[in-house]
């Protein structure tokens, strides 16, 4: 277990950096004795609202969010033995969407559009897990083909409700699937989830590293695969419809993060489930800090950020694993 | 004295009426606003928004505004916090704002609730037919302490619209079809102002009774109401070109008629007080296209 240190005591660090820079950095400059100042519980008004009542839980939330994206991309991605798969791959932030965009229809607030949208994510969970389930034998090919089927599906509804919904609320629907941590509220849900994901995997991790080889060498080896599989779909479920419902689906960083971790510390899931926490988090931290100052006062939505820092990385990282 | 002296000056002579009146009016979402003193730092969250403060003679108050505010000409001048769908909150708090006017169907909903929980007076903003445009001009006179010129600003907005109603209103129906947008083409209901402006000019919008606020339409929906006239804005303030696209189609008696209108959109779309510029526009146009 001691090989597993080091690399996390990094990545920790790195999370922790990042949310350092998102508390202060943002499009008003507040200098790093007033930043001291409210830290350490003075300060001016002002900078104490900019600081603890906006900064602070927007940077908990992006973190939270992103380590529970990746965390439920890894968790996916052994679950399926695809490495395309991602926490939306089964049509859970489609289902998400659904509920969001409806809500956003009938004008209901923000915390009912956060409910309605945990709502159509379980319901999409539900709804794959039935239809996979079925009559006779279940693989992870006929789980994966009944979530991109389901997923289309809500893809359709989404696309319907964009065509009817007034064109004044169509920017607020976009940003909503674009991923968009303006929309998060409070990041201690999303936190908890992710610490008891993270605390619940670890243990597991032996097993899940068996389950990647595949299921038959899986069975020999004495792990209970069906019970396992079920467990993994309903835990990365569960994570994303949290993280969904903070801010939105943001894409890449479920997908990403993950095969980045695998390609610089091996695919070992004791290590790449708390590592995919911390870097999910600290990336996704630092693409909404971008996402708030780069044109501020204009604000961009956070996935276009996501994936232009992640796209060069990965593919850096791709490119140097071969040689 | 100088201008800042000038408005302290202007500001202590309103204090005892102050006193007296209570400062609380109801916004467009039925929730009171209550303000100690006159406002003194206002944002304005829409374009419109900026336009009614500045009609409202609450204009020197008004510290920021979202990007497009660019009437009147000083607007164009004011700091930005971000744009109306995507409000930046810390450049929001930054100007330690006493009053926010916010817009309910355009600011995202998530956003002006986060203002209200930080506890920033928040007036939320909806026109929805001609007479809301002067009550609004009253109410945030109310509330910056220009109570005065509101009401002059008011009165005067009734006073013309009146007129051209009385003009207008009851003159020969003229079947129209307002365009908002040209790709997809887009109108407006009965429950959109730029109906009202419509109904003011004795105009009758073939597509007033859709149920959506902005319906999106086919063309041959277009042919179909056979409209007598075709009133259009555009891109910009002079880019008619929308209008071009139906010249062809020579059944409309919209074309035989030469009845192809463009209204400059910031005029009629606005909900302001400058929507009677645009409205008596579209009465003059409509009355050609009687003769």
């Amino acid at each position: 277990m001691r090989r597993l240190v080091p690399p996390l005591a990094v990545l920790a660090a790195a999370a922790i950096a990042a949310l350092a820079v998102a508390v202060g950095i943002g499009s008003v400059p507040i200098p790093p004795a007033a930043l001291w100042a409210v830290a350490t519980g003075g300060g001016e008004p002002l900078h104490q609202t900019l600081v603890l009542e906006l900064r602070a839980p927007r940077a908990l939330a992006a973190l939270a969010v992103g380590g529970l994206l990746a965390v439920a991309g890894a968790l996916m991605q052994v679950l399926l033995r695809n490495p395309l798969a991602d926490p939306y791959v089964l049509g859970l932030s489609g289902g998400a969407a659904v509920g969001a965009l409806a809500a956003m229809l009938l004008g209901l607030g923000a915390a009912l559009v956060s409910g309605a949208a945990f709502a159509g994510a379980l319901l999409s969970t539900v709804l794959v897990f039935g239809l996979a389930h079925g009559t006779g034998s279940w693989t992870p090919t006929r789980l994966l083909l009944t979530g991109v089927v389901v997923a289309s599906g809500w893809g359709a509804l989404v696309t319907f409700m964009l065509a009817v919904g007034p064109t004044r609320q169509l920017p607020g629907m976009l940003y909503w699937l674009m991923g968009d941590l303006a929309y998060a509220r409070s990041p201690w849900w999303a936190l908890a989830a992710l610490g008891v994901a993270v605390a619940g995997a670890v243990p597991l991790g032996r097993s899940l590293n068996i389950l990647a080889r595949g299921p038959l060498q899986a069975a020999v080896l004495g792990v209970a695969v069906r019970p396992l599989e079920w467990g993994i779909y309903v835990a990365a479920s569960l994570l994303t419809a949290v993280a969904v419902t903070t801010a939105g689906s943001i894409g890449f960083v479920g997908l990403v993060v993950p095969h980045m971790l695998r390609l610089v510390l091996g695919n070992d899931q004791r290590l790449i489930l708390p590592a995919a926490a911390l870097a999910g988090g600290a990336l996704l931290t630092l693409a909404d800090v971008l996402a708030r100052t780069l044109i501020a006062p204009e604000q961009l939505p956070v996935g276009v950020i996501t994936a232009m820092l992640g796209v060069p990385l990965f593919l850096y990282l791709l490119h140097r694993s071969r040689g | 004295m100088s201008r800042a002296a000038c408005a302290i000056a202007l500001v202590l002579s309103l204090i005892p009426a102050a006193a007296v009146a209570e400062r609380c009016v109801e916004d467009d979402a039925g929730a009171t606003v209550c303000l100690d003193a006159p406002a003194e730092r206002i944002v304005a969250l829409s374009p419109g928004a900026a336009e009614l403060l500045f009609a409202a003679g609450a204009g020197d108050r008004v510290v920021a505004a979202v990007s497009h505010a660019d009437y009147p000409p000083e607007a164009e001048a004011l700091p930005r916090v971000g744009s109306y769908d995507r409000l930046d909150m810390e450049a929001i708090l930054a100007q330690r704002p006493d009053l926010v006017v916010g817009w309910i169907s355009g600011n995202p909903t998530n956003q002006l609730e986060r203002l209200d929980a930080l506890d920033v007076p928040l007036y939320r903003s909806e026109p929805r037919d001609l007479p809301d445009i002067p009550a609004t001009l009253e109410r945030l006179g109310r509330l910056a302490g220009t109570a005065e010129e509101a009401a002059s600003a008011a009165a005067d907005f009734r006073a013309e619209l009146d007129e051209l109603a009385a003009t207008y209103a009851d003159r020969e129906p003229v079947r129209v079809f307002y365009q908002i947008w040209a790709e997809p083409v887009m109108t407006v209901n009965d429950e959109q102002i730029i109906s009202a402006s419509i109904r003011v000019c004795g105009g009758e919008n073939v597509f007033g009774d859709l149920e959506r606020l902005t319906p999106r339409l086919d063309r041959e929906a277009v042919l179909a109401a056979d409209p007598e006239a075709i009133v259009s804005g555009g891109m910009g303030e002079a880019d008619d070109s929308w209008l071009d696209a139906w010249r062809r189609y020579e059944s409309l008696q919209a074309v035989q008629a030469g009845n192809l209108f463009f209204v400059p959109p910031s005029t009629l779309q606005r909900p302001t007080p400058r929507v009677l510029t645009g409205t008596a526009e579209l009465c003059r146009k409509l009355e050609q296209a009687r003769r």
